[in-house]
């Protein structure tokens, strides 16, 4: 009996991390829940979300080249270290996971969530993505629906503010204060 | 005087009985359906790994010839497979993937030496089913590069899909930082040149006069 009880406790020592079970995993990633779109992203990044959490899993020179503002990097290859671990499993935050597309960005979300953290995301298509739809956006056809247009117009003033262009055009002339002193009459005479 | 102690044997019976139900227990445990055989390390190697990718070149030559060395499972819904799939695709929709047939279908098929290729709308959509198999240790699952998008857009012209330099995963379409640069001469409206600070000084128009 006791060595079937010492033998239990050897068990749950071999393992460091704490896993969830494959098939819970399998359960998890099949829901569609786990991607936001770059939309939704511009978003949250605009309105100052504070509970956004970006982490660019990219290799660090490309990171460098240019990154998502406010993202921070965690390669892939330095995903499982006790440091990089540390950003996951805060309550109320939403860590979304990008890269160049989303294949790179699903792996750690596969790794993360088979540790057991919650409250992760894959932001779809990646950098690619946010190109088309952010950066760049194109005109919706004539025939589109209206939400297209809306997305559309959405996605300008997401450009303006990612990338700041046009922002010459629009001109805010500064009034000028016009500060009218008084003049004073004498010169001061005297004293105490 | 208690009743165990007029039965000594009594306290050996109970204390077998209970060892039994033990061993019992153990025996008659459900073995789980599936169990990680890759560590993190192992599984975090094995998603840089570029043989669990299955270009569509590649399925050409599948599609093309009688034998059966690997299947395509559509993981995609009833409804949406029945609109349109890859000849010759089963339809194992993501739903089902943790059933009980499917995992000893899959197992069935590893021990004929036979790869299974996932595919979905997009890669993203088969790739976390492809991670997850291969930790399991059903490391003849691959998943199609593309997904069915790129094969629908692409089913005549397959063979030459070798050439297409964007199939390739994590690779970027643009040069981002070009990309994001403000255009047209445009400035960011965070002003970062700094201009030097001019102090004018007042000039004195007359002397002070009195004072203590």
């Amino acid at each position: 009996m006791l060595i079937l009880a010492f033998g239990t406790l050897a068990v749950k020592k071999n393992k460091e991390l704490k896993q969830i079970e494959p098939e819970q995993l399998l359960a998890e990633m099949i829901q569609p829940t786990r991607y936001v779109t770059t939309d939704q992203v511009a978003r949250m990044v605009i309105q100052g979300d504070p509970s956004l959490e970006m982490i660019d899993v990219r290799p660090t020179s490309e990171y460098e080249k240019f990154a998502l503002p406010r993202s921070i990097n965690i390669p892939l290859d330095s995903l499982l270290n006790s440091t990089s671990l540390q950003y996951f499993g805060i309550p109320g935050i939403k860590v979304v996971f990008i890269s160049t597309d989303d294949i790179a960005a699903d792996e750690a979300w596969v790794l993360t969530k088979r540790l057991g953290f919650n409250g992760i995301y894959v932001m779809t298509g990646g950098l690619n993505k946010w190109m088309e739809t952010i950066i760049d956006p194109k005109e919706p056809a004539e025939e589109a629906p209206e939400t297209a247009f809306e997305t559309y117009a959405f996605r300008k003033g997401a450009q303006l503010y990612f990338t700041g262009a046009k922002v010459d055009n629009v001109e805010t002339p500064k009034m000028k204060v016009q500060v009218q002193r008084r003049k004073k009459t004498k010169v001061v005479a005297g004293g105490c | 005087m208690h009743v165990h102690e007029s039965n000594p044997w009594r306290t050996i019976i109970a204390l077998s009985v209970f060892v039994v139900i033990l061993i019992v227990g153990f025996l008659t445990m459900r073995k789980p359906l599936l169990t990680y055989e890759l560590d993190m390390k192992q599984s975090l190697n094995e998603a840089k790994a570029s043989d669990t990718s299955f270009y569509p070149w590649q399925l050409d030559s599948v599609l093309k010839s009688e034998k059966k060395s690997v299947v395509l499972f559509d993981i995609r819904d009833h409804f949406v497979y029945g609109q349109g799939h890859i000849p010759g695709a089963e339809n194992l929709s993501a739903q089902d993937l943790s059933k009980n047939e499917s995992i000893e279908r899959l197992e069935n098929l590893k021990e004929r030496g036979i790869t299974v290729v996932l595919y979905g709308e997009n890669q993203l959509h088969a790739n976390g089913p492809c991670m997850l198999f291969r930790q399991v240790g059903l490391d003849n699952v691959k998943e199609l590069v593309g997904g069915y998008q790129y094969y629908k857009s692409n089913k005549d012209k397959l063979a030459a899909s070798i050439n297409d330099s964007t199939l390739h995963p994590e690779k970027p379409r643009y040069d981002f930082a070009e990309m994001a640069a403000p255009k047209d001469g445009a400035k960011l409206n965070i002003n970062t040149d700094k201009k030097p600070v001019v102090i004018k000084r007042r000039k004195k128009t007359t002397a002070v006069a009195g004072g203590c």
